[in-house]
């Protein structure tokens, strides 16, 4: 049925996007044990930098629109990469494993870089043009290429983020630190080296994401809030620090979102899914995937 | 002189002091400005009383709107007496803290926190949905009697007082060694029979009809409210007071609130600057003072300057660790 496959290709496209910007904060959680509030700016600065640069690559080089992308995207990482190891040294190093003094620091950081962006970006919308036009159907629903091109992005994206973990050093040291720090400290991991690299993926993960969604939606500073509580619900559902769980729980979000937005809107399904992560929580406090709290 | 018996004298000085400029002054803005810092010590407060039990309770920002808009909506439609709409602000935050309580309160750190935010901003989308109380725009002519006018800020700040005199007075008490308690190891006090969840859910409640009071008050300050006034900002700033006035005692939310408010009032000169310049404030203060400017005041008073630089971070995360 055409609904059936609309809704469920929108669930994909949405999901996808957040399913990149929910593993940076489960990571950054796991490794480092503190809710990276200024998640959203990572994600901001990232869609504002590709959002900005496209059209001056346009007008300049005379390269076709994917490839301009591809280079305003790599800008964006670059970008983020900065600001990550600069926040990071400065400040979140410090905060390691505390809950409260790194969540102000976040927001400390969140009123800072706002109104950092706002200065060098402005806060006018930035809309721009597709990077590939036109139209396909699938199966009886419809998406545009670009969305299509976004969603395949965000899929290998988070499928090398998978094999990193699961396959290299680097990836296991990152996990066993998530599991046990102390353990992983005795078989030689350094934790502080170790968790500045989770730091720099996981805000690297937003980055991403914020370039990814600059193409189909207009962006200004402000954008990464609406992410980051969708973000926490999706957190909570999935458990804190769980790969599978976040993955899990930003396609349910962007499930209700599709259904709601298509027959409702897009507050009504905000609301709902809080409703949901209620009663989801009076049954299972530990989130679907997360483990028991100590 | 033992730390904390200087650090009570100067919160009873700094409370002290602001009801006599309450009282005292006629000038409107000194009276704006003495408001606006009880305010925000009533909330640094009420955040900090379930901070005792270790739950950082970011929808102190959402009982204090439902305080707001409770009091607000007896005041504007019904126009009952001030009083009654005050007291039934900190009674509606109460009253919805408890439920609140009752199914997130099984959770603790992270997952409260982060169910305490989102609550609070879904809070706030229901009021722009909802058209009754002014959806987007809120609600206005929130009037406070008007032979009340020239007292208002004398009122607010003696309520703060005796608000905050009773949750100290309770954080002192056999309740305070409970919510502390919990917090070292809440195993512990369960297995003596004692039902945890229930002791911070009072503990939950007490701090939200404290907000709730501070909410109504706001919204007859303001004689408008609008939901972007409840957002979870609210609850970072009453942390970031906690939290760079010291968190160990009481005076340090006190002290921080009088800092941060005036450096708001200063800051806010710079318009456009402002979030930038505030936020900037709040990073370099938690970096250069960890224990809070009370901290620092009572190193700085016990012990000669070779120590100052104790407790790097480094040997910070070997104590945590």
């Amino acid at each position: 049925m055409d609904l059936v496959a609309q809704i469920v290709i929108n669930t994909l496209q949405i999901g996808s996007v957040y399913v990149l910007f929910a593993l940076g904060l489960t990571l950054i959680f796991g490794v480092m044990k503190i809710v990276n509030f200024a998640h959203g700016e990572f994600f901001a600065l990232a869609a504002l930098v590709v959002a900005s640069l496209m059209p001056i690559l346009a007008a300049s080089l005379g390269l076709p629109h994917w490839a301009d992308f591809l280079i305003a995207l790599t800008a964006a990482t670059g970008a983020v990469i900065v600001l990550g190891t600069l926040t990071y040294w400065i400040g979140f190093e410090r905060y390691l494993r505390d809950l409260v003094g790194s969540f102000i620091l976040s927001v400390g950081l969140i009123l800072f870089l706002q109104g950092v962006l706002v200065e060098v970006f402005t806060a006018t919308p930035r809309p721009i043009e597709p990077i590939v036009p036109g139209t396909i159907t699938i199966l009886g629903g419809r998406i545009t290429i670009q969305r299509l091109l976004v969603l395949g992005l965000a899929v290998a994206f988070t499928a090398i983020l998978y094999m990193l973990l699961q396959k290299t050093k680097l990836g296991k040291a990152l996990r066993a630190v998530a599991e046990d720090r102390e353990a992983a400290m005795l078989q030689g991991i350094r934790y502080r080296r170790i968790s500045f690299y989770g730091w720099l993926i996981g805000v690297v993960m937003a980055g991403l994401a914020g370039a990814l969604i600059a193409p189909l939606t207009v962006s200004q500073p402000a954008i990464g809030g609406d992410y980051l509580i969708k973000a926490f619900i999706i957190i909570i559902i999935g458990g804190l620090g769980s790969i599978p769980g976040a993955i899990f729980g930003a396609l349910l979000v962007a499930f209700i979102e599709s259904l709601f937005g298509y027959f409702y809107d897009l507050t009504m399904a905000t609301i709902v899914m809080f409703v949901l992560v209620m009663i989801f929580l009076l049954v299972r406090p530990q989130g679907l995937m997360g483990h028991v709290e100590r | 002189m033992s730390s904390a018996k200087w650090m009570d004298i100067l919160g009873a000085v700094a409370l002290g002091a602001l009801l006599v400029l309450a009282a005292a002054s006629h000038e409107a803005y000194t009276l704006k400005v003495v408001l606006w810092i009880s305010l925000n010590i009533l909330a640094a407060v009420a955040l900090r009383f379930v901070m005792l039990t270790g739950e950082l309770n970011i929808a102190t920002a959402a009982f204090w709107g439902i305080g707001a808009y409770a009091a607000g909506i007896v005041t504007a439609w019904y126009e009952w007496p001030f009083a009654l709409a005050i007291l039934l602000g900190g009674l509606g935050a109460l009253l919805v803290s408890v439920l609140f309580g009752y199914v997130t309160l099984r959770t603790k750190g992270p997952y409260f926190m982060l169910i305490s935010f989102a609550f609070t901003e879904v809070v706030r989308l229901i009021y722009t949905q909802s058209d009754v109380i002014g959806g987007n725009s809120g609600m206005i002519g929130i009037y406070p009697p008007r032979w009340l006018d020239p007292f208002y800020s004398l009122l607010v700040v003696a309520t703060t007082t005796l608000l905050v005199g009773m949750m100290l007075w309770l954080e002192r008490g056999p309740f305070g060694k409970l919510l502390k308690a919990i917090q070292n190891n809440d195993a512990v006090v369960e297995s003596v029979g004692l039902d945890v969840q229930k002791i911070k859910i009072m503990c939950l409640a007490l701090a939200s009809f404290a907000a709730g009071i501070g909410g109504a008050l706001f919204a007859h300050a303001n004689r408008v409210i609008s939901p972007g006034d409840f957002s979870f900002l609210l609850a970072v700033y009453a942390l970031a007071y906690v939290k760079i006035g010291g968190e160990a005692h009481v005076t340090g939310a006190i002290v921080g609130a009088i800092a941060l408010t005036l450096l708001n009032q200063y800051v806010i000169s710079f318009g456009h600057f402002e979030h930038l310049l505030f936020g900037g404030a709040i990073v370099i203060a938690m970096l250069a003072l960890p224990n809070g400017i009370l901290g620092l005041m009572d190193r700085l008073a016990r012990r000669p300057a070779m120590q100052r630089s104790e407790k790097t971070s480094r040997q910070r995360e070997a104590v945590d660790g």
